[in-house]
């Protein structure tokens, strides 16, 4: 075994132990034993860092993988499905080593968090027994390396969504969105575990490689379509867990968990498992499958920013910024811009955990206010934050300089060459609603910093009763009583609130990813992290016929594998221009060409694609540098200088602003179909029940109970006439013979002669006549 | 001398018949269980009687074999059944057949 893989085991294994020990012990240690989780995480995250700069830092290999594997169940040859073996496995390459690191730091920095803004709580231990089983898991989707252990991970980071968000479980909207969410994944889950099962059928294994190697080889019997629902089933899971279109519902409602939860994990890590999935199983998407992807991503994208901008609760607006993000990403996998989503991924789980720790430091200090109409003015009272959260703001809206300004921009620049490459039409769809939602994205955001930290408090203008019930409704955690001091009580958090606040915001950095700001594709993430070669069939649109055999010729002048990593180690030397990097890239896909012949029309299609976009690259950063300074200008418009009333605005635009506040009406329109249906099927099959199924029941008891009847006579008169009888004929018989039983033995020799002499009186009897 | 009717089997048989119906009298009818014993004697002794009779207008040695068999037999009997009768007068002090009925029980 790989001693990475050992230590990746120790990784996986130490939260888990986390779990057990204050699961069970957390009352009988002191402070609750938050610092067992808090010290087990730091271990773990220091694990991680060594393997992260192994892997990363002294490799620097993007081909890196190490893998290893045990049978876990044998069934043998099982009837009617083949032989059935699954197999647990653990892999790491570039991609698990990064979120390996990203999920252990963001981990350990919610752990440490924590300690200052769930103090007091009652449950508190139980908090940090769910926080390390929560990691677990995700460590474990992280490195599984077949679709069986991710599924079951998958189902206990839902498990775990689960318990934390239901956490303040005494609050019954907390109870509602935890089943909410709950119910939400399952339909998702379902999907992912059907395209399982159709791979399954197909391959008789679990295993990535296995599965990858099989469909390369032409080994899927069905027809395309079937590859295209799988890939599309497997997808749902993404939809599920991603808070995609259209079960994105859950996300939202999620928010009523605690608030370093919802940075963790509806916001840095569980959320992102479905983008993480849909890249582990990228290769085997079709080309079908990826456009529907890539409009359900781009549809995400834009819907969530346009609700997002009406918002009130500061949670809400950054969990619908993390709806439209997630749909960036999925959107950049759809068009295949498969290293700019994961990239977009990793820069956004940084900035997004410490927007969301920021906000619930701005909760704590504000005693539980979340009402950002009540807010303004808290810069001078929370100036870390202040900075933190601008810093992280500005990654998310996209401003040079920062991480997101280059994730967001490769997926853009991807999407505009996947508009280019498919020949345009409704494909540029997909980057004009990405560049949409790039400027809503900084107009809200800029909405939220100038409501949050601008201008004077208005703690005051919050209705009186309104107030007392939001009051009460967190009276759990709340042990200030006297409302109206809030505001002159807002200070700055404590340290182990800030120092998370500091490194999440410092890893919002272009400088962390690529020594150029204006180009991702420069760093060490998009190096390291390349489009696999896909494995399914070929692919051919007319338009790009040309192109193809353009393609096709490289591959033959070009040549063997070996070349390609030559190729790429000249690369990451020379950080070189982007026609070799390009011709690099086209190499790549050449060679791979070589190997899996059946896919290597695809191939072309994805290196054509990536050509496209980077001759979008430019455009891109400079259509989404507009964007986003024209949504921030508008932000400044509407509540920096009060050019245009946002009060006014939305009473001329009424019905999209009502639109907008009602989530685009999701909920009510879900309520009126699948709630309302299943609820009249339910009472359909319950009056069914009632009166059908029990009516056959009762019927079937009366004709028992009416034969029983008949039964019971029969068996009263005429079975136990006959037994009686039989006993009183014997009985009556027995008590005549009873009477020649005299015990005188010479009664018996009396009747002895009597019958010799009536044997004797019979036969000459018959003898004589 | 003429007149009489020489000595057959028909002779025997009647003596035989009725030293039967004397034994099957007394068996049946006597109180005491010596008695009875005796009856029972006088019944073998048909028995013997004929078994002798037919072996002399037959031929053969079969009947005189059983009879000496019978008288052996009946000697052992008579042995055992007074052993009986003494037990019997043991529990229930008394030789009475009549009395003793627990059979009945």
């Amino acid at each position: 075994m790989h001693s990475l893989i050992q230590l990746s085991i120790v990784v996986l294994l130490l939260p888990l132990l986390s779990f057990v020990i204050l699961i069970f012990f957390n009352r009988r240690l002191p402070r609750r034993g938050d610092f067992v989780g808090v010290g087990i995480l730091g271990t773990a995250f220091a694990l991680s860092a060594y393997i992260f700069w192994t892997v990363i830092v002294q490799t620097y290999d993007p081909a890196f993988r190490v893998a290893w594997d045990f049978t876990w169940i044998d069934l043998g040859q099982v009837p009617g499905i083949g032989p059935l073996q699954i197999k647990m496995g653990i892999v790491i390459d570039n991609l698990t080593a990064i979120m390996l690191a990203m999920v252990t730091l963001i981990s350990l920095l919610v752990h440490l968090y924590s300690t200052g803004y769930m103090a007091g709580d009652k449950n508190y231990g139980r908090y940090y027994a769910f926080l390390g089983i929560f990691t677990f898991s995700m460590l474990g989707i992280v490195l599984s390396d077949n679709l069986f252990s991710i599924y079951i991970f998958w189902e206990l980071v839902g498990l775990s969504s689960y318990l934390l968000i239901g956490f303040f479980f005494e609050k019954d909207s907390a109870a509602d969105a935890q089943k909410k969410a709950f119910l939400a994944n399952r339909v998702g889950d379902i999907g992912m575990w059907l395209g399982i099962l159709i791979l399954y059928s197909q391959f008789h294994t679990f295993s990535f490689t296995e599965i990858y190697a099989n469909l390369a080889a032409g080994k899927f019997a069905m027809s395309n379509a079937w590859l295209t629902a799988a890939g599309l089933l497997l997808f749902m899971g993404c939809v599920g867990k991603s808070a995609q279109f259209p079960l994105h519902i859950w996300l939202p409602d999620a928010m009523e968990g605690p608030t370093p939860v919802s940075a963790l994990i509806h916001a840095a890590t569980m959320v992102a498992a479905g983008v993480y999935f849909v890249a582990r199983i990228f290769v085997v998407l079709t080309p079908d499958a990826l456009h529907v992807i890539a409009f359900i991503g781009a549809f995400t994208a834009f819907m969530a920013a346009t609700i997002a901008i009406t918002q009130n609760d500061i949670k809400r607006v950054l969990a619908y910024s993390t709806v439209s993000q997630l749909g960036y990403m999925v959107l950049g996998l759809g068009v295949g811009a498969y290293s700019a989503a994961l990239f977009h991924l990793v820069t956004h789980a940084f900035f997004k955990a410490c927007l969301f720790l920021g906000s619930g430091a701005i909760i704590h200090a504000m005693h539980h206010e979340q009402d950002m109409r009540w807010m303004g003015g808290l810069r001078k009272h929370m100036p870390w934050t202040f900075a933190t959260f601008t810093l992280a703001t500005l990654a998310l809206a996209g401003l040079p300089l920062t991480s997101g300004f280059m994730s967001k921009d490769a997926i853009l620049a991807g999407a505009i060459g996947f508009a280019t490459a498919e020949g345009g039409g409704v494909y540029y769809l997909i980057p004009v609603l990405g560049f949409f939602s790039a400027m809503l994205t900084a107009f809200y955001m800029g909405r939220q910093i100038w409501l949050v930290f601008f201008g004077e408090s208005r703690t005051h203008l919050k209705p009186a009763d309104d107030h007392h019930s939001a009051h009460h409704a967190h009276s759990t955690h709340d042990t200030h009583n006297d409302d109206h001091h809030a505001a002159h009580e807002v200070h700055e958090v404590s340290w182990n609130m800030r120092a998370p606040l500091v490194i999440l915001a410092a890893l919002s950095v272009f400088f962390v990813y690529s020594p150029n700001p204006l180009d991702g594709a420069q760093g060490w993430f998009m190096k390291m992290i390349q489009t696999p070669p896909t494995v399914v069939g070929s692919y051919q649109s007319a338009p790009s016929s040309e192109k193809l055999a353009v393609g096709s010729q490289q591959s033959a002048t070009e040549g063997e594998n070996s070349a390609l990593s030559t190729q790429h180690s000249a690369l990451s030397e020379q950080h070189s221009a982007p026609e070799a990097e390009h011709s690099a890239l086209s190499t790549q896909h050449s060679a791979l060409k070589e190997s899996t012949q059946h896919s290597a029309l695809t191939n072309e299609r994805q290196a054509e694609i990536a050509h496209a976009s980077h001759a979008a690259h430019f455009p891109a950063i400079y259509i989404s540098s507009i964007m986003v300074i024209l949504g921030i200008t508008l932000a400044g418009i509407v509540y920096v200088f009060r050019i245009i009333d946002p009060d006014k605005t939305a009473e001329a635009i009424r019905p999209l602003y009502l639109f907008s506040l009602n989530k685009w009406y999701w909920d009510e329109i879900y309520d009126a179909t699948f709630i309302r249906g299943s609820m009249l099927i339910s009472k359909m099959l319950s009056w069914f029940d009632t009166n059908i199924i029990d009516g056959i029941v009762n019927g079937v008891a009366l004709i028992v109970k009416k034969v029983a009847f008949a039964n019971n006579s029969f068996d009263k008169y005429v079975v136990d006439g006959l037994v009686n009888f039989t006993a009183f004929s014997v009985n009556t018989t027995g008590a005549v013979l009873r009477k020649l039983q005299t015990g005188k033995v010479q009664t018996y020799v009396v009747m002895l002669l009597a019958v010799v002499f009536g044997y004797f009186v019979f036969y000459f009897t018959r003898l004589i006549y | 001398m003429e007149h009489l009717v020489p000595i057959g089997l028909n002779h025997y048989l009647t003596i035989s018949a009725f030293l039967l119906g004397f034994g099957l009298f007394a068996v049946m009818t006597r109180k005491n269980a010596i008695v009875v014993l005796m009856g029972v004697e006088l019944i073998l002794n048909a028995a013997n009687i004929n078994f002798i009779a037919f072996s002399k207008y037959n031929g053969g040695m079969g009947g005189i074999m059983f009879s000496l068999f019978v008288i052996v037999i009946a000697a052992a009997e008579a042995a055992i059944a007074l052993a009986i009768v003494i037990n019997i007068f043991k529990i229930f002090k008394s030789v009475d057949v009549s009395s003793i009925d627990s059979m009945k029980e």
